[in-house]
């Protein structure tokens, strides 16, 4: 029945980032109210995407979206762990996908992540605010990872959403390790206000 | 105290996913131990969603959001977190050291110097491995092929970059030549990530050979 009321909800094309507490509402709802046009929202947000990036990665058409689809999944299985202490939603969700696709792409174990997520972490300010707060930071980053040179772009893009090991990414470029590595830490620093929330 | 960390372009690596399992498991392991880390994963995750959340998308095929709907219908599996259990040992290694330190069988590879390997996922192209060495003792100048992510468990030991003890990392890249003395009064034990295609055990035994005839 409920699936049949879902249907009706017309698919929705990908857009930008959501309002950072309209992200935040949807995780909320989620986990709460077990709510499944919330996760439909998600996925509509996020599916396209994960799918993209898991192309990058060299899946094809059928397993990016399988990935995608298995993504969303563990966010309804997980969402009541969800707290601002794992991020902003996308960050969240940029870390199951990950863990994902080391299991999947990489054939390696996820678990030395998996089980670091056990290990609690402090944290003076969980709850709704805080988790609005972690939204709006990434919001930063993202606007601000537009700001930095091409060539700190093009690192940060090789590592982050194309997958490549940082001596792959040398070779690729055609620079020494060194120099992506100094590339990289250069991208950080540009970013810190952003991520450590300076502002 | 910890005071040596990891760089922060391989907590990067970390973050985006790209480090081979003896590396993560390295950081994991030293990240579940330091707090500072901690806040630094949480930064360079960030980035992580960041570039998720620029992305452009890929539009998915039609009735894949229905599909995702009915798997929801046919799974109601709620995880549940499990209770970690008090253990001296950082909980990312118990699952490849799920017996401790204490019960490691060391293979001896020269005077003060054993190693052990831990099993990794098959098809994983670089090592795991514990190294001891003895109170007081001296692992031959050696030099790195490629990255070396050292994480101290037990014990401490010094070289030109000064003191690593339980909890410190040391990430060097290739080209970084040292020589590390155990500090007097405990067996100095670290977890070590390298790369494969440099055998740290055969090399050790080539610097060793001449120092000591074997």
């Amino acid at each position: 029945m409920l699936t049949a009321t879902m249907s009706q909800i017309p698919p929705q094309p990908p857009t930008g980032p959501l309002p950072a507490d309209d992200l935040a509402k949807l995780i909320e709802r989620v986990a709460t109210l077990r709510d499944r046009e919330a996760l439909a929202k998600l996925f509509d947000i996020f599916a396209p995407k994960l799918k993209a990036i898991m192309l990058r990665h060299g899946a094809n058409s059928a397993m990016a979206e399988d990935l995608a689809q298995e993504t969303l999944l563990v966010v309804w299985r997980k969402a009541h762990l969800y707290s601002a202490q794992r991020g902003a939603v996308s960050t969240w969700i940029f870390t199951i996908a990950r863990n994902l696709r080391i299991d999947h792409l990489r054939r390696q174990s996820n678990r030395p992540y998996e089980d670091l997520e056990g290990v609690e972490i402090a944290s003076d300010a969980p709850g709704g605010d805080r988790i609005v707060e972690e939204n709006q930071i990434v919001d930063r980053v993202t606007l601000a990872i537009r700001t930095l040179s091409k060539e700190q772009q093009d690192v940060v893009r090789l590592s982050f959403i194309e997958d490549i090991p940082h001596s792959e990414i040398a070779t690729r470029v055609g620079i020494p390790l060194g120099t992506v590595k100094s590339r990289l830490r250069l991208a950080y620093e540009r970013l810190r206000p952003m991520l450590e929330d300076l502002q | 105290m910890i005071t040596q960390h990891p760089d922060i372009s391989t907590l990067m690596a970390f973050s985006a996913g790209t480090l081979d399992e003896p590396y993560a498991l390295v950081i994991s392991t030293h990240v579940a131990m330091c707090e500072a880390c901690q806040e630094g994963v949480r930064r360079t995750d960030r980035i992580g969603g960041a570039a998720l959340s620029g992305e452009a998308g890929v539009a998915m095929s039609d009735g894949a959001r229905l599909r995702l709907l009915a798997a929801l219908d046919a799974d109601d599996a709620i995880v549940v977190k499990s209770p970690v259990e008090v253990s001296e040992m950082p909980v990312p290694l118990r699952r490849y050291l799920p017996y401790g330190l204490s019960s490691i069988r060391w293979r001896a590879n020269g005077p003060g110097v054993a190693t052990r390997d831990l099993p990794v996922s098959p098809g994983v192209k670089s090592r795991l491995m514990l190294l001891k060495v003895a109170a007081g003792r001296r692992v031959p100048e050696h030099s790195h092929g490629g990255q070396e992510l050292t994480l101290i468990l037990q014990g401490a030991y010094k070289d030109r970059f000064g003191i690593f003890a339980t909890g410190d990392i040391a990430d060097h890249d290739e080209d970084v030549e040292h020589q590390p003395i155990a500090e007097p009064g405990e067996d100095c034990i670290c977890l070590v990530a390298v790369d494969a295609k440099l055998n740290f055990r055969s090399r050790l035994i080539r610097l060793l050979q001449p120092l000591f005839g074997m």
